[in-house]
């Protein structure tokens, strides 16, 4: 409700009954599809919207972690908890973004979507969901003496490749999380931790406030022909 | 397919950040931080010391590296340089301003969202009308 709220103030005076009936007659007498406006309208708008709520909530996880922040630099001291502890060696970001180019409304204008990639998961996953997958389409072997019929024998091992597979990446992302916290010394507060979680909540966010931007200028590029 | 605007499709790209430091090191917690062999960042954490060129040529630089997607900047900071946030129209890398801690987000000066309330505004309606 204060979001709707915040972005009608936002936005300014939105023509009354008599304003938006003129505005009407005039995009009837040009022959343009008074429906097709009305739809585009209202799909920017709703990305207007989702765009400002995405904001409120993107501030509520920096403020969030702003606040783990600190009370880590409390407890661990200043020194500890500074930029000047930044590694400026030669290294790869963990987390990265796959970039998709839809086509917008004209092919002339491209409509980028993004994708966030945590701690290089997408490319271990990819490696070991190649095995799994690998085990159902693989022909079924019969097996003599076997106690369990052959289409189970190979469900079971595709559901432990499964299982492992999760394992696996779990156990990645938690050695990475690591790697990035050893920069402030191996033994760190767990509000470091905490704070750690709060802006990966917070990249998450701000990959759905770039394809809403996205959407929302596409949408307007639409509306301004 | 000229003046189409050169994305890498499917390849990994890099999150810059030019915020304050509690900002920078959060974000650099989750992993974003990158420094390639000539020592180059892919953030830059402004603080009072920092001049206004330093933040345009960063600015200009992560909006020109073709491995950045996404650019954080600290609306405050955003603000300082403003005429070259407001002129900057490529999708990608897509620039996102973001609250800090002494300074919450203001939509009115969100430069994306400035760009589009005129659509709604009293004058374009007139004009149109004429």
């Amino acid at each position: 409700m204060a979001a709707a709220t915040e972005e009608l103030q936002f936005l300014g005076s939105i023509p009354g009954p008599e304003g938006a009936g003129e505005v009407d007659g005039a995009v009837a007498e040009e022959g343009r599809p008074r429906g097709g406006d009305n739809e585009e309208i209202l799909r920017f708008m709703d990305s207007v919207d989702g765009y400002l709520l995405l904001m409120d909530s993107l501030s509520s996880a920096l403020r969030q972690g702003w606040l783990d922040l600190a009370s880590a630099r409390h407890s661990m001291g200043p020194s500890r908890v500074s930029s000047t502890l930044f590694d400026h060696k030669e290294q790869s970001a963990a987390t990265k973004l796959q970039v998709v180019d839809r086509d917008g409304l004209k092919p002339s204008e491209p409509k980028p979507h993004f994708a966030l990639s945590k701690w290089s998961l997408q490319e271990e996953c990819h490696s070991t969901y190649d095995v799994s997958e690998r085990a159902f389409t693989e022909p079924k072997m019969r097996h003599r003496g076997s106690v369990t019929t052959p289409e189970n024998g190979n469900y079971e091992s595709a559901n432990t490749t499964a299982s492992s597979t999760g394992a696996d990446a779990s156990n990645h992302v938690q050695r990475a999380r690591s790697k990035a916290l050893s920069v402030f010394g191996g033994l760190v507060s767990p509000k470091l931790r905490t704070a750690q979680l709060s802006f990966e909540t917070a990249l998450d966010l701000i990959v759905e406030l770039a394809n809403s931007r996205s959407n929302m200028l596409a949408s307007f590029s639409q509306l301004k022909e | 397919m000229a003046g189409r605007a050169n994305i890498p499709t499917n390849s990994s790209a890099l999150i810059a950040i030019i915020a304050d430091e509690d900002t920078v090191t959060g974000f650099l917690l989750a992993g974003v931080g990158n420094v390639d062999l000539r020592k180059k960042t892919n953030y830059l954490i402004v603080d009072n010391k920092t001049t206004v060129k330093q933040i345009e040529d960063a600015f200009k630089e992560f909006t020109t590296r073709e491995d950045i997607a996404i650019v954080l900047i600290s609306q405050y900071v955003a603000n300082m340089i403003r005429f070259l946030v407001d002129g900057y129209n490529k999708p990608v890398p897509a620039i996102l301003e973001i609250p800090s801690k002494d300074h919450p987000y203001d939509p009115a000066h969100d430069s994306v969202l400035s760009r589009v309330k005129y659509l709604f505004s009293a004058e374009s309606v007139a004009s149109d009308r004429r």
